[in-house]
């Protein structure tokens, strides 16, 4: 090894072998340089203003393969500035200049499961097959007796790229601090069961069932019978039943937690 | 056509790029997680196989054999590759944009890749290649060089959209949770390399 070190270098040979390497790499860089300006393309100015505005998250929730792919599309005019959940309402309403389209704010939001079944509510069978709430929903409409209840087979688990679901007790659960409300689990979800409120919203309904109370009394402890308590003892007045549910006006609920006082099934629930 | 046979199944089945040679094995199980990717980057790797033999066969006997400096193979094969990779990448960009956005960003991915310059440095090898095509030594030229490279191209496509389809399968079967994911993809690779290695024994 050492020997192979101290052996005289040619220069000679040393200098031609550089001078052809040197020969060939000119060549090339001079072709690179030629086929550049051959093929110019003009970057859109807009888009690239644009994709800088983006929040940059690449959730994928507005649909499209990515941040940049969404600047691309609004620039075109073939998406919706309303379908990216996670850039703040400023950055938008530049984004709206630069494109000059229409743009109106809308409140930050955080997703919430509509259910908080799992241990709680009861099977009609046993389910025995491919992991995943596509495959389970299937079979006569997945195991739950509750035909709104949630599997915990964690279609939005995988779906969230923030890691923002998890499922615990057998039902999802989404983590405030970690959702940037892109809205890809709302649309991972088979039963629609995860819906979007305001981040300063204090309580919502964790249920989301159509059946009547007396079937609900059998087949899920913790589901909303209908009652309306929590409507009727509300002292803002921002519930109302509909459809046997109590819908939260968020506009009007100040956050005094009577509801969840009073919801005898414990469905109302504290964030 | 004996001999465009013998290339095919040599390239393709017997000496396959991925699963008998081992080379490429990054995108091989880095793009195989869907068919479509898969696809896209298999084509990209046959496209940039076959302009680099049609490159690189003739810099090889043209410059670097006549001026005595061999050795030199590898350093101006990687920038030739990276350069002729970087060029086309731009004339797809401007010309044909449908095209770009099927391959256009694994082109880079494989500028250097280890399957690229394993493909450039198998048909300098005049002797090895022409054992694998069974062709005499002196004969191996420039044509049989740049088919060599498009089945060898094509064998990584057809390896890569293998393993795409048994990955997509397997990603819905209810696995061990320690196996899912990258562990169950080198099992499937190791059946996939069993099969292929079938085609040496003919």
């Amino acid at each position: 090894m050492l020997s192979l070190l101290l052996r005289p270098i040619n220069f000679a040979t040393l200098g031609y072998v550089i001078l052809i390497v040197a020969v060939i790499s000119i060549v090339f860089a001079f072709l690179i340089v030629l086929v550049s300006k051959l093929c110019f393309v003009k970057e859109d100015e807009k888009v690239k203003a644009v994709s800088e505005r983006l929040a940059g998250a690449n959730c994928g929730g507005c649909g499209y393969a990515g941040c940049a792919d969404f600047a691309k599309a609004l620039a075109e005019g073939k998406a919706e500035l309303c379908s990216c959940g996670a850039t703040s309402n400023e950055q938008k309403q530049e984004i709206a200049k630069i494109l000059d389209i229409p743009f109106s704010a809308t409140t930050k939001t955080f997703a919430v499961v509509k259910c908080a079944g799992g241990v709680n509510a009861k099977d009609k069978f046993e389910y025995v097959g491919n992991s995943g709430c596509t495959a389970e929903i299937t079979y006569a409409g997945g195991r739950k007796i509750c035909p709104e209840g949630c599997l915990g087979g964690g279609n939005c688990v995988e779906a969230c790229s923030d890691n923002g679901v998890k499922i615990a007790d057998g039902v999802a659960l989404v983590d405030k601090s970690l959702c940037v409300s892109c809205g890809a689990c709302a649309k991972s979800c088979p039963k629609n069961l995860i819906e979007f409120i305001p981040v300063t919203a204090k309580v919502y309904v964790a249920c989301s069932t159509k059946c009547r109370g007396k079937d609900v009394m059998s087949a899920c402890q913790v589901g909303c019978i209908g009652c309306g308590l929590c409507a009727r003892n509300c002292p803002e007045g921002a519930i109302e039943m509909v459809n046997n549910l109590p819908v939260i006006n968020y506009e009007k609920c100040n956050g005094c937690k009577t509801c969840v006082l009073k919801c005898p099934r414990k469905t109302i629930k504290e964030i | 056509m004996a001999q465009f046979i013998m290339i095919i199944v040599s390239a393709m089945f017997i000496n396959n790029f991925v699963v008998v040679q081992f080379l490429g094995i990054c995108p091989f199980l880095g793009v195989s997680k869907d068919f479509k990717s898969a696809l896209g980057m298999g084509l990209a790797v046959t496209f940039v196989m076959t302009l680099t033999c049609l490159i690189t066969y003739p810099i090889y006997t043209l410059i670097l054999v006549p001026l005595n400096i061999e050795y030199m193979e590898i350093i101006i094969f990687i920038f030739v590759i990276a350069s002729l990779v970087q060029m086309i990448e731009m004339a797809l960009k401007r010309f044909s944009p449908t095209l770009y956005n099927a391959m256009g960003i694994y082109l880079p991915l494989i500028t250097t890749n280890c399957a690229v310059l394993g493909v450039a440095e198998l048909v300098i090898d005049t002797k090895q290649i022409a054992g694998l095509i069974g062709i005499a030594t002196g004969s191996m030229n420039i044509g049989f060089a740049v088919l060599y490279g498009l089945f060898a191209g094509l064998g990584f496509t057809l390896a890569i959209v293998l393993m795409s389809g048994l990955r997509e399968k397997v990603a819905r079967l209810p696995i061990n949770k320690h196996l899912k994911g990258f562990p169950i993809a080198m099992i499937v690779a190791c059946f996939i390399a069993m099969a292929f290695y079938v085609f040496a024994l003919i």
